[in-house]
């Protein structure tokens, strides 16, 4: 059992086409950036292939997902994931333009968790997008990461303020920023 | 009321503390998985140990 494993089945997935591109969220993404926190689940940002025979709009399930993991034995849950390999997985599904565009920007990384368990290639995604990501969620420790990000300067500011922009957040952020005391970066770096 | 008391000065401590959260941030992905795993396991009791308390709660007869 572990994060090897856990993204080894994921891969896999991805490799026999019951989910399409994917790339880690979440409390763990940020580990690649950032101090980690304890966090009790991976969150999954998926796609599903689009099937010309079938509607693009609409409920998502997440059905073939469920039932090809049951045929691998995997069907307990712990709160809203599904345990795999000692993880429990959230797969949460691309649902609009800043998921679809933080997935396909997601930079490829291999992970070597430790001696016994080895290397494994994953995607993350990039620090821009977990903040705007965060900023859309808004609990508060997602404002924290937000900060935890700004104060080490992981983000690309430019970047960060055109994904902000483009996706309609600047006045959350601008919102953001004043609850939190923190100067805003986009404002620093170009007054509008 | 506290104008009169003298407190240690803790600056060196907390400088200590920050330090320590930036070296755990330099760590390579893998290292803070890793990390992250044993902190699971380590947390596991308590967290059962929490769960068990609020299930006792909530099987409490309300008045």
């Amino acid at each position: 059992m572990g994060m090897k494993k856990t993204l080894d089945v994921i891969n896999a997935m991805e490799a026999e086409g019951v989910i399409g591109r994917y790339a880690i969220a979440g409390a763990i993404a940020a580990y690649n950036y950032i101090e980690p926190t304890v966090t009790e689940d991976l969150d999954i940002l998926i796609s599903f292939e689009t099937h010309p025979d079938r509607p693009r709009a609409g409920l998502i399930t997440l059905s073939p997902i469920l039932s090809y993991l049951k045929t691998k034995g995997y069907t307990e849950y712990r709160k809203e994931g599904l345990l795999i390999e000692g993880w429990p997985v959230q797969f949460l599904p691309v649902a609009d333009d800043l998921d679809s565009e933080a997935l396909e920007k997601a930079q490829e990384v291999e992970i070597r968790i430790d001696e016994s368990q080895g290397s494994v290639r994953t995607r993350v995604l990039r620090p821009e997008h977990l903040v705007a990501l965060s900023l859309r969620v808004g609990r508060p420790k997602d404002s924290i990461r937000i900060i935890q990000f700004l104060e080490a300067g992981i983000a690309n500011v430019q970047h960060l303020c055109d994904v902000l922009d483009r996706h309609h957040l600047s006045d959350a952020w601008r919102a953001f920023c004043r609850r939190a005391g923190v100067a805003d970066p986009c404002q620093l770096q170009s007054p509008r | 009321m506290t104008e009169n008391r003298n407190y240690p000065d803790v600056s060196d401590i907390l400088a200590r503390k920050a330090e320590g959260r930036r070296e755990a941030a330099k760590r390579s992905f893998g290292e803070k998985i890793a990390w992250v795993e044993q902190m699971r396991e380590r947390l596991a009791p308590l967290k059962r140990a929490r769960e068990e308390r609020l299930a006792a709660r909530r099987d409490l007869p309300e008045d």
